[in-house]
């Protein structure tokens, strides 16, 4: 059987005597996409911060690539390395210039030699359309432009699956679909990822699975097609109906 | 039916982008600003009219007045009429400087003063990257320690009971700081630390030491630790002075880093963990250069005030500039004019201590401009 980018079986995680997650398991396999939704606080960024270790949990097993992660600094740093994150809030460091942010981690964590690190940072900043921007600050640069830039210092690491936590809903309207854009385009070459969003027209476009959570279980897997057209269950038809109309107000085109 | 809302709007006729009017003068802005209105008139008079009449006599006793230097002795400076005697610094200015150091080897303090004020000046010029500036530092001072020393190189061995002055007190100084910032740093990360026991053991630390006078901590260390230590582990005054003194700057200095530390964003840590960056990584690459930037106005009052704090040096028997000051100034030809030796110590405390200020207020602007515009 092919190992499976990441696979998570019988995840169960309290914050104190509140279960936030309840007995998830799902896989996804390499080059395949998954959009997890659900209303806030149903647990979907508590479960992706599960898998790089960000947040601890009491039972079950995470693995990435086939590693198995656990609690010691060593598994933590290598499912790490294995894994991207790009965060709602982007959390790029602001002493650093761009360039500086993205050679960070592949030249202090992995010795990569400064040259080629650099050569290819300015590639990838050139894909993600940022090629002039490398000796700015990040309090420079828009939000749109710094997510993309957060995007950039995530594939430096070449990740075996990238984790996106909300990656447009800290921006202004107007930047959402360049950063969009820039996530449409990677899965488009094949990169696994799994995308925290409520963004529709994304999860149409690029999702092979959509995962729906409520109260910190898995409510409902379809593709997206089935899922935003005939939800199975009366949670997720409130779910979709609500976020449609969001999405219809802001102008986004709705099928109905 | 809708009716038509009574508010209005018009679009703009005329939208193309203009130059501001112009400002009016400096001049125009500070006479609005000292005589806004009658009664700020009035007090701006009654402040200058106060000024003056401080300013005046003050000028006349220290500059116009004053006796600049006296060759043939005090004599010169007892004439009516005269004002400061600033003929005492010229007569005593090799003991307030170097305290009771040997005089034929007097260029050696001379040669440390110069060297570190100049790579001071040249550490306060960005153009010089900061690893050369901290080697450099870490240089001067052990040289500086060998200097006054002696017994290498065929200089003369000098004790410590007989070094004074000003490089001793910048010895104090330099490693007060370059001794009590790692400290500092590793008190205020044990503090933050998850481990129950290392972090009761830093915050009882930094607690202890703040909750006394230094005074108390450099008397305990020079004076009364030595009675509980066995000979063998007996070091010399000055440096258990010098550890009482780290302690002590260390122990405020780790609260102005725990506060840089605290102003960081989670997500920060988060990014560098994100990246499989270690501990050790996460810490230098990414959290203390943020945190130890936004401890830096603290962090310079700390700073500055180890400066000042070395004058408790004094009362322990060791010379630095302020006691070496007491000494020059017993010599019963001066004794009257202890005045002006301690305006001149006053002064020199003043430019240091203002240099450094400027200084940390530099290193503070050079971080917001990179920060401008900060995205979050």
């Amino acid at each position: 059987m092919e190992v499976k980018a990441v696979s998570v079986s019988g995840l169960n995680k309290w914050f104190g005597q509140h279960h936030v997650l309840r007995d998830v398991s799902f896989s996804l396999a390499k080059g395949e996409k998954i959009v997890l939704c659900g209303p806030s606080g149903s647990g979907k960024s508590t479960l992706i911060r599960c898998l790089n270790g960000l947040e601890s949990f009491a039972e079950g097993e995470v693995a990435v690539a086939g590693a198995i992660l656990s609690q010691s600094p060593a598994s933590l740093r290598q499912i790490r390395q294995m894994t991207g994150m790009v965060f709602q809030h982007f959390n790029l460091f602001p002493h650093l210039t761009v360039l500086e942010n993205l050679t960070l981690g592949p030249v202090s964590g992995r010795r990569e030699p400064q040259q080629q690190a650099n050569r290819r940072a300015l590639e990838l900043l050139e894909r993600v359309r940022l090629g002039d921007q490398a000796r700015k600050y990040p309090g420079q640069l828009s939000g749109g432009q710094q997510q993309r830039v957060a995007i950039a210092r995530t594939l430096m690491m070449r990740p075996q699956v990238i984790l996106f936590d909300e990656p447009t809903s800290a921006l202004d309207p107007e930047m959402v679909h360049e950063v969009l854009d820039v996530m449409e385009e990677l899965a488009r070459e094949g990169q696994s990822m799994i995308v925290v969003t409520h963004e529709m027209g994304f999860a149409r476009n690029v999702a092979d699975l959509v995962i729906f959570m409520d109260a910190g279980a898995i409510v409902e897997t379809a593709p997206p097609l089935t899922f935003f057209s005939r939800p199975a269950t009366e949670r997720a038809r409130m779910f979709v109906r609500q976020i449609g109309h969001d999405a219809h107000l802001e102008g986004v085109a709705v099928r109905e | 039916m809708t009716t038509m809302p009574l508010s209005r709007a018009m679009a703009a006729e005329n939208a193309a982008a203009r130059p501001a009017p112009p400002a009016p003068s400096r001049f125009v802005r500070t006479r609005q600003q000292l005589f806004a209105s009658p009664g700020a008139g009035v007090v701006t008079v009654v402040a200058a009219l106060a000024l003056a009449a401080i300013l005046w006599p003050a000028i006349r006793w220290a500059l116009l007045d004053a006796v600049w230097y006296a060759p043939e002795g005090a004599a010169a400076c007892a004439q009516p009429g005269a004002g400061a005697c600033w003929a005492v610094i010229a007569e005593k200015y090799a003991v307030i400087l170097f305290g009771n150091y040997p005089y034929d080897e007097q260029w050696r303090g001379m040669l440390i003063v110069g060297v570190w004020i100049f790579w001071a000046l040249l550490s306060a010029l960005r153009f010089v990257p900061v690893r050369i500036r901290l080697a450099g530092w870490a240089l001067i001072f052990v040289g500086s320690i060998l200097l006054m020393g002696g017994g290498v190189f065929g200089l003369t061995p000098v004790g410590t009971d007989k070094w004074g002055g000003l490089p001793l007190t910048f010895l104090i100084f330099g490693g007060t700081v370059a001794g009590g910032l790692p400290l500092a740093v590793a008190l205020a990360l044990g503090r933050r630390s998850r481990l129950p026991i290392l972090a009761a053991l830093c915050t009882g630390i930094i607690e202890f030491t703040r909750g006394v006078p230094l005074l108390v901590v450099l008397f305990f260390a020079a004076l009364i630790l030595p009675l509980f230590l066995p000979p063998e582990l007996n070091v010399n005054k000055l440096v258990r002075a010098e550890i009482g003194m780290i302690v002590f700057f260390a122990a405020y200095a780790a609260e102005a880093i725990r506060g840089g530390l605290q102003s960081l964003p989670n997500g920060q840590d988060e990014a560098a963990k994100a990246l499989g960056l270690s501990y050790v990584l996460r810490l230098r690459k990414v959290i203390l250069p943020q945190a130890i930037a936004a401890a830096l106005p603290s962090l310079f009052n700390d700073i500055v005030r180890a400066f000042k704090n070395t004058t408790f040096f004094s009362i322990l028997g060791l010379f630095d500039v302020l006691g070496a000051t007491k000494i020059a100034l017993q010599d019963p030809e001066w004794i009257r004019y202890t005045t002006e030796g301690y305006l001149f110590i006053f002064a020199l405390y003043f430019v240091f201590g203002s240099g450094l200020s400027l200084y940390g207020r530099a290193l503070e602007r050079a971080h917001l401009t990179r920060l401008r515009k900060a995205g979050k």
